[in-house]
């Protein structure tokens, strides 16, 4: 504890001029005022305002007698205790600079700034300045505190990223933005996408001209559209593990697929050979095959029947009917999906030259998808590293993250996933091969927890759930005080515990360069739709106004024939009626009826 | 422990008897009575107004006002096992870190002079602590006088103690607060005056107690009232001193001002200056001397950790750690 004339803020460093000991460094962990007149008791007597405010007049402000009393955490223990009565004061930039920044802003990903930090950055040096926004109530705020650079080389030796908090908490932003730095630095990056948001092409409004162009770094692929699985390239157990994302195989069902899948078989092929086994275990017995073939109309009805024959012979007893219904019906959902329509190829390329390719999809296709992509791409890393171990030859794959939001939908804890488990071998041994993970999710509770265990750095944004917070308690290094804060962080701050800074560092995320399309407002949508269609109405009928009742019929077909769309007498009295309610048009009663008019 | 208990609230009752005897008849009195006999005999009660902001505003580019307060720290035994230690404050309201401190110290077991008859150790440390906490009281008001030329002073307590207890420096207090234009009021919160009671005696000769102004004062003003005492009526000696008495607060209590004769002006001006410092719901104390009075207060733990840090260990063993300080 230590008792300040000066003005401190919690996450504040301090230095502490300890005579016998050189300067100790540390970070206020607490942060508390303290008047001795206020709460405005004295002997018991209540102060009024009025008291207070005649004080004032005559030039005294009791808020001047306000102490600020800090805890401290010393950065580096001290061999003793600190001696009582030492100063402290606001440590310069170069006396806190290397414990602030690890990595440069060419090589690392400038994710936002350390919050108050505002003091020691007036004499920082020019090439960390000036780099970032960061977005408050009033809109756009220029960098005034130390930036927060992630070491991205670090991650060599700390891999994998986790980014937990819960919705509106800014952790799609934070994402955002990590991505944003990975494409300034072109590292190859897998992103899935399950909310169709990460996309680039869109500059955010607050930005103007301040933006970067990412057209060309990023690429947005969909499942099913622009790419899909090569079944050719598949083998029995990669199949397993899609049947399986589709829907969970029995043991019978994987045995069927040992059994009846062959290499290099094609979609088509692998299908046919289970409907005929199918259709041969639906005729029920051997002879009544054999009948089927003697009495057959033609050649191709009785070459049909004996190959049916043959699969019945050869399968029968080892493929239960039930079991190849079943892997027929998954098959045919994951084909009917696309799954099987596209290739990896154009990620494949997009890898190779430093894209970030998202991969969009409903959360069940992309769990599918990912399991075969992930395993895929790994493994052509993993070949291609053990090849120049062993010196062989292998073609070049480059490193690469793979970002996921939602994480708790592909590394799920408690049960198993096919994707969990491609996801966990990375967790584990990827950084051998320089593959590394970002995996966002609201409820760290409900992901791995090996994998979990193997996030060597962590974004925490607001979480509120009680379960969470105990994770996060868990599995980070913050404080038990740090935890009691996490309810209440503001949008967009976020505690950052890495093991590379050897402390957690309380942050704020840069404004986004870009923006999700997701942004519109569905109130706003709903508004400005309304508007667009009386926009289109009144322009269509101003100039047929004013319109006495009994026209509505020859002024519906003079409409159909201007302009294609049709109305009914009813439907365009009542759009006219709207128009009225809206103060668009007016409506006015005559001795012939009523008529509307402008 | 019963038996002490029922003797102990024998007296009690006793004393709530006997309270009741002498006080009935005033008691009795209803308020109008004591309110029309006050404003005949005594002095007008009036009602205050309290100042407004640009007053006060003022009184700030004159200087401001300087509250002064001392404390006495006693540490030790018995007599004349320990030291008393003294220190007097003056706070400016307009010189925040200007503030004038001063100190001083009393033991028996040193004396300027010989005077160690043991029957009059009571009086002799009563007048000690009276004259040494009073002097250098006296001594930071002239300074000050000089260093923050204030507006006014409003010393804690009645100005005729200083008269007695450090007449010298008193005095020349006194000529410079004259000389400068600087305004010297005293606030007394326990007042301990009987000019009510004498005058009651003077007028009916049937009442031979003594009653005091304050238990005669009790819930008869209002708030915001004061009574400008007739020069007449206020005998207290020494002479040379205008005084009122005010209710500054919700509480029924009455405290009283001092102000030296020729800033008689001022009185009423002082009154309801002081007023305006009391907040409402408080014992009737001027905020600012509440303020000073806190900051001139020492700890004893401070005290003794002191004398600790800056006395030979064994000196102040040997003299001033007592029985009572070993018990815990």
């Amino acid at each position: 504890m230590s008792v300040l004339k000066i003005e401190t803020r919690i996450n504040e460093f301090l230095i502490i001029e300890d005579p016998h000991q050189n300067n100790l460094l540390g970070e206020v962990v607490e942060a508390k005022t303290y008047n001795r007149y206020i709460p405005l008791n004295i002997y018991g007597d209540f102060v009024d305002n009025s008291v207070l405010e005649s004080l004032r007049a005559l030039g005294y402000n009791i808020d001047d007698d306000t102490i600020y009393i800090a805890k401290v955490r010393l950065l580096n223990e001290a061999l003793y205790p600190i001696q009582t009565g030492s100063d402290v004061r606001i440590p310069e930039f170069m006396e806190v600079k290397d414990i602030m920044i690890k990595s440069s802003t060419e090589e690392g990903l400038t994710l936002g700034v350390i919050k108050n930090t505002d003091d020691l950055a007036k004499d920082m040096d020019d090439e960390f300045k000036d780099l970032l926004y960061t977005f408050e109530e009033g809109g756009l705020i220029p960098q005034n505190e130390i930036p927060y650079i992630l070491d991205l080389k670090s991650m060599h030796h700390y891999p994998h990223i986790g980014v937990f908090g819960g919705s509106g908490s800014g952790k799609s932003f934070g994402l955002r933005v990590v991505l944003e730095e990975l494409m300034v630095q072109n590292i190859p990056t897998i992103v899935l996408d399950p909310h169709f948001e990460m996309d680039f092409g869109e500059v955010a409004s607050y930005m103007e001209e301040k933006s970067i162009d990412f057209t060309d770094k990023f690429k947005c692929l969909q499942v099913g559209t622009h790419v899909g699985v090569k079944f050719e390239d598949l083998s029995a157990q990669d199949l397993k593990n899609l049947l399986h994302a589709a829907s969970n195989l029995t043991d019978s069902m994987n045995n069927v697929v040992d059994i009846l899948f062959k290499p290099r078989d094609s979609y088509y092929s692998f299908y046919n050979r289970m409907q005929m086994l199918t259709e041969a275990q639906e005729e029920g017995s051997l002879d009544r095959i054999e009948n089927r073939i003697n009495n057959a109309n033609d050649n191709d009805e009785r070459k049909a029947w004996l190959d049916r024959r043959d699969l019945f012979i050869s399968y029968d007893k080892t493929c239960p009917y039930n079991s190849v219904r079943g892997i027929i019906w998954r098959l045919k959902r994951l084909g009917n999906d696309g799954v099987f329509s596209k290739d990896i190829k154009e990620i494949e390329d997009g890898l190779q030259n430093g894209k970030l390719i998202v991969i969009q999809g409903s959360t069940r296709i992309l769990q599918v998808f990912s399991t075969y992509l992930l395993s895929n791409l790994y493994h052509k890393r993993r070949d291609y590293k053990d090849a120049l171990y062993k010196k062989t030859t292998a073609e070049y794959f480059p490193p690469f993250l793979i970002v996921t939001d939602e994480a708790h939908n592909f590394a799920p804890k408690g049960y198993d996933s096919p994707s969990k488990s491609i996801l966990k071998e990375i967790s584990q041994e990827g950084r051998k091969y320089g593959v590394f993970l970002i995996l966002a999710t609201q409820r760290p509770t409900l992901l791995d927890e090996t994998i979990t265990a193997q996030l060597n750095t962590k974004l925490i944004f607001r979480t509120v759930r009680a379960s969470d917070i105990q994770t996060i308690q868990e599995e980070t290094d913050l404080t038990a005080e740090e935890c009691r804060r996490l309810p209440y962080l503001r949008t967009g701050d976020v505690f950052i515990s890495s093991a590379n800074m050897g402390r957690t560092i309380f942050a704020r995320i840069r404004a986004a360069l870009t923006t999700s399309p997701h942004t519109l407002n569905p109130f706003d949508e709903l508004k400005s739709k309304s508007k667009e269609d009386d926009d289109k109405f009144l322009n269509i009928i101003m100039s047929k106004l004013p319109i006495n009742d009994i026209e509505l019929a020859q002024v519906a077909l003079e409409i159909e024939k201007e302009t294609n769309i049709t109305y009914t007498v009813n439907n365009l009295e009542e759009r006219l009626k709207q128009m009225v309610d809206k103060n668009h048009i007016k409506k006015e009663e005559t001795i012939f009826g009523y008529r509307y008019k402008v | 422990m019963d038996a002490l208990n029922n003797k102990l609230k024998e007296k009690v009752v006793d004393l709530n008897t006997i309270l009741t005897e002498k006080y009935g008849s005033i008691l009795k009195m209803n308020r109008q009575e004591i309110r029309s006999f006050i404003n005949n005999y005594v002095g007008h009660i009036k009602k205050m107004e309290k100042l407004d902001k640009d007053q006060l505003s003022i009184y700030q580019s004159k200087g401001g006002i300087v509250g002064v307060d001392g404390s006495v720290n006693k540490i030790g035994g018995a007599y004349p096992h320990f030291v008393e230690i003294y220190q007097a404050l003056a706070k400016s309201t307009t010189h925040r870190d200007d503030n004038i401190v001063l100190a001083d110290l009393y033991t028996p077991l040193y004396t300027e002079q010989e005077e160690t008859t043991l029957e009059n150790e009571v009086r002799i440390i009563d007048d000690k602590r009276n004259m040494k906490l009073s002097t250098i009281e006296v001594d930071a008001a002239i300074e000050s006088v000089k260093n923050h030329k204030p507006y006014a002073i409003l010393m804690d307590g009645g100005l005729i103690r200083y008269n007695i207890n450090a007449h010298d420096r008193w005095m020349e207090l006194r000529n410079l607060c004259e000389q400068e234009g600087v305004i010297l009021v005293g606030v007394i919160k326990d007042i301990k005056t009987s000019i009510i009671g004498d005058k009651i005696k003077e007028v009916d000769k049937s009442i031979k107690d003594t009653f005091y102004d304050r238990e005669l004062l009790f819930g008869q003003l209002d708030y915001g009232e004061m009574i400008t005492i007739n020069e007449e009526a206020n005998r207290k000696e020494p002479k040379g001193y205008a005084s009122i008495f005010l209710r500054s607060s919700l509480a029924p209590t009455v405290i009283g001002m001092d102000i030296i004769d020729s800033q008689r002006e001022y009185i009423e001006e002082m009154a309801r200056l002081i007023f305006t410092l009391t907040p409402e719901n408080s014992r009737g104390v001027p905020l600012w001397l509440d303020i000073v009075d806190k900051e001139v207060l020492i700890s004893d733990d401070m005290i003794k950790s002191m004398m600790e840090e800056y006395m030979d260990r064994g000196l102040y063993e040997r003299f001033f750690i007592s029985e009572r300080d070993k018990r815990n």
